[in-house]
């Protein structure tokens, strides 16, 4: 098998019992491995209307088609599932080195179904596949638990792990599942479903390589990017500040080239944007209610850059990551090591809730981490209780005597323990902030920033409304990392796809905001791109620097010793793209109900700031996607046209109905 | 696709130890078998078996090399990205990262901390993506 392994693994965790499934050779020409392959099997196998915590739902972890080849940033897996947080298609996409472990134990994917009366974990190793007791782990925290279970099946032969922590157990709505100490598939809230099946971990001591058509030219084609990232870039840190104040002008936005965020993300992670992102009008600053005013440099400077790398004692890769943007710094106790707090959660527990005191952030990653919970939710759901304290809809008393005001770090980590622990307002927060609102009763939803249920990452839609539209638009809503705008200037898919045009240089800022077939045909490109790149195990910062030099078309070709066409790659992630919005009308989700919050979309638009005056035209945007796409402008429904061009018209099977044939 | 055992096999057991997935077996004096679930194809049955009783999956015998000349992976530093592949894949474990102070942290590069332990299966330098590793034998050292 080139490329791929060739089957996956089920657990039926009801029944205790195992069974191999060997994936037809065309799956794969259709899906590819990965979020493809995910799609395909997940359609066929959650029931329409499964309870996403129920025995019904399938919770799978699938590598990606270039994972374990000579390629880089071919790391990533991803944890997929129907999302108890929004009903809808979920995944979460983590890097580390457990992709490539799914792999060595000869498997695409593993695939859960049922609950275990009891805690378990599974094991595989060359001699086979067992579901272990796990009563011994229940309750303790991810470290603890990826510790024992490294200890006791060899940590020198880096099995990889995963776990859930007591967040997961609890079923909090917004849990994530650990790798490697405190890497998170952290978004859906898929730790909540791990947990709904009293699954504690999964743990791979796999050694099988993987094979691939054409190793020398997989390698060749790796020389371009492995020179490029290691392109050290000139700027200091109060450089990239000054940089964010140069971006804040209201008339021009410039053509990126990715090769910058990667000299950024070599030299000190994702945390080298903190104040560029402030700073621009990127990060959403007083639950998005302020701006840049309200926490200015003076307050980031905690987060700058170089102020963190102080702390940093390693830098850590991810499995075939030439770049390295991870890291571990010294944490608040004696001789204590701590996983370097990444953009989102530092953005989350500082400019969001106006806290300017770096040492709650680290320890509230590490709290976070311990106990699987997504740090992106968990932040966004703190500044909205803050924000209803603020404004009398929580009282002194709801919250157990905590004074929830803007940055106060002492009510912050009050509250996140809280909420790991589930104990009283924080087991209404540990939902996420929109099942928290419903449960407070709170009639004012504005507070909760969300899409379809999903809390918005920090990235500000009304500077970039292309988030806005991906977050609302694609199948697991709430994401920043599946488009934007900006990804379009990054991925550089005009340089292998003739008919898609190359954006000027310099464009008008206002022009993003005005709804046109132009821009609109660059969000659809990036959907499709979005979940080709994510069959192949592919991470998003790889692609910054494009992909006329990080060559994903050929190396699947290479690979696999195909010789398909970009364009031929972009139809499979058309088709992976449509079966997942077929999937959520197949569970009764109407794509029309997935509502994005109206402050992330400037309604009101802000008075002052970098985005002042940004309003998005959410309904318009969305109707010239859902047509573009090939899906009903009013409906979203993939049209059935759309579905026979893909070859999915048979998976209309029990839509009869919705469909009307 | 697996390595396999003929019946020159004497049952010396020399190759079960090493393999790397316990996938041979058998009794003493008796001829081994290979599970083909289990081989992933490292070769070192055949490195190590004196009675030339090892097919290669190709169905070429395996050449029995001494131990003390089975090369062994370098690691060059410079051109190493600190990608990690070869330490992941490594199916003996034999790489450890070796931390090297840069100008704020230190970046792990991978250094072969077991020697010992390296079976010569080559699958670092065949993952390798920057051909940062070559198996040198220790006599052309």
């Amino acid at each position: 098998m080139p490329g791929y392994m060739g089957k996956v693994l089920w657990v039926d965790l009801g029944k205790q019992q195992f069974r191999e499934e060997e994936i037809p050779e065309d799956i794969y020409q259709d899906f590819l491995s990965g979020m493809g392959l995910a799609a395909h099997l997940l359609y066929e196998h959650i029931p329409p209307g499964a309870d996403p915590l129920g025995p019904d739902n399938v919770l799978g972890f699938v590598s990606g088609l270039l994972t374990g080849t000579p390629s880089l940033f071919s790391g990533r897996w991803l944890a997929v599932g129907k999302s108890p947080l929004t009903n809808t298609w979920g995944d979460a996409n983590c890097g580390g080195y457990f992709s490539f472990a799914i792999k060595k134990c000869g498997y695409d994917g593993i695939f859960f179904t049922g609950q275990s009366e009891q805690p378990v974990y599974l094991s595989v190793d060359p001699g086979g596949s067992q579901l272990l007791e796990a009563e011994d782990l229940w309750g303790s925290d991810a470290t603890e638990a990826e510790n024992t279970l490294l200890e006791r099946h060899g940590a020198q032969r880096m099995p990889g792990v995963i776990c859930i922590g007591p967040a997961g157990e609890k079923q909090s709505l917004i849990a994530g599942i650990s790798h490697d100490f405190g890497r998170m598939a952290a978004r859906s809230g898929l730790g909540a479903v791990m947990g709904s099946k009293n699954l504690k971990a999964v743990v791979l001591a796999g050694a099988q390589p993987v094979s691939v058509a054409d190793s020398q030219q997989m390698k060749a084609l790796c020389q371009k990017p492995a020179r490029i990232t290691r392109f050290r870039i000139p700027l200091s840190a109060r450089m990239m500040a000054l940089a964010g104040k140069l971006l804040r002008n209201p008339w021009i936005k410039l053509r990126w080239d990715g090769i910058l965020f990667s000299g950024v993300l070599r030299k000190w992670g994702t945390v080298g944007l903190n104040q560029t992102s402030i700073e621009w009008g990127d990060a959403p600053i007083k639950n998005w209610a302020g701006t840049h005013q309200d926490f200015p440099l003076e307050a980031s400077k905690q987060i700058a850059p170089d102020a963190i790398s102080k702390l940093e004692q390693k830098k850590y890769h991810c499995l075939a990551c030439p770049l390295g943007c991870g890291g571990k710094i010294k944490g608040l106790g004696e001789n204590q090591v701590t996983k370097k707090p990444e953009y989102e959660t530092t953005l989350a527990f500082t400019g969001l809730v106006l806290n300017e005191d770096y040492s709650l952030v680290i320890e509230v990653n590490d709290l976070l981490n311990r106990a699987g919970m997504d740090t992106i939710s968990a932040g966004a759901t703190v500044a909205a209780a803050i924000e209803w304290y603020q404004d009398g809809l929580l009282t002194r008393e709801d919250t157990g005597e905590l004074e929830l005001t803007w940055g106060n770090p002492d009510a912050i980590l009050a509250l996140v323990k809280a909420m790991i622990a589930r104990e009283g307002i924080g087991d209404v927060l540990a939902d996420g902030s929109k099942r928290a609102a419903e449960r407070l009763n709170i009639k004012d939803r504005q507070a909760a920033i969300t899409a379809g249920g999903s809390e918005l990452a920090f990235h500000d839609t009304r500077l970039d409304p292309g988030f806005g539209l991906h977050a609302g638009v694609e199948p697991a809503p709430g994401r920043h990392t599946s488009g934007a705008f900006i990804y379009y200037n990054l991925y550089r898919l005009w340089t292998r796809i003739k008919h898609l045009p190359k954006p000027p240089l310099i464009t008008s800022k206002k022009k993003h905001f005005i709804p046109s077939k132009e821009i609109i045909r660059r969000a659809v490109a990036i959907s499709k791109f979005t979940n080709y790149y994510n069959t192949l195990g592919i991470c998003l910062f790889g692609i910054y620097i494009g992909v006329d030099r990080l060559p994903l078309f050929e190396w699947t070709n290479a690979a696999t010793g195909w010789s398909r066409s970009p364009e031929d790659y972009l139809t499979v992630g058309h088709r992976i793209q449509t079966l997942r919005q077929l999937f959520n009308i197949k569970q009764g989700v109407n794509p029309v109900d997935i509502k994005i919050s109206r402050r992330a979309l400037g309604i009101p638009p802000q008075e002052s700031g970098p985005n002042q005056g940004n309003q998005i035209d959410y309904p318009a945007l969305r109707r010239m996607y859902w047509e573009q796409i090939g899906w009903d402008p009013e409906t979203g429904y993939p049209t059935q046209e759309t579905l026979k061009a893909l070859g999915l018209e048979h998976r209309l099977s029990g839509l009869e109905e919705e469909y009307g044939v | 696709m697996a390595y396999n055992i003929t019946d020159n096999c004497r049952g010396c057991r020399a190759c079960v130890r090493p393999c790397p997935t316990q996938a041979i077996s058998g009794e003493r004096h008796e001829v081994h078998i290979i599970d083909p679930q289990r081989c992933i194809e490292c070769g070192t049955c055949g490195r190590i078996c004196p009675y030339e009783a090892i097919l290669t999956p190709q169905g070429s015998l395996a050449q029995r090399v001494k131990k003390m000349n089975w090369p062994k992976p370098v690691v060059d530093q410079k051109t190493c990205v600190s990608c990690g592949l070869c330490v992941t894949i490594c199916p003996v474990s034999c790489f450890e990262l070796e931390f090297i102070q840069e100008k704020s942290a230190a970046r792990g590069f991978p250094i072969l901390a077991r020697p010992n332990d390296c079976i010569a299966c080559i699958f670092c330098a065949d993952i390798c993506p920057v051909e940062a590793i070559t198996m040198r034998a220790r006599n052309k050292a």
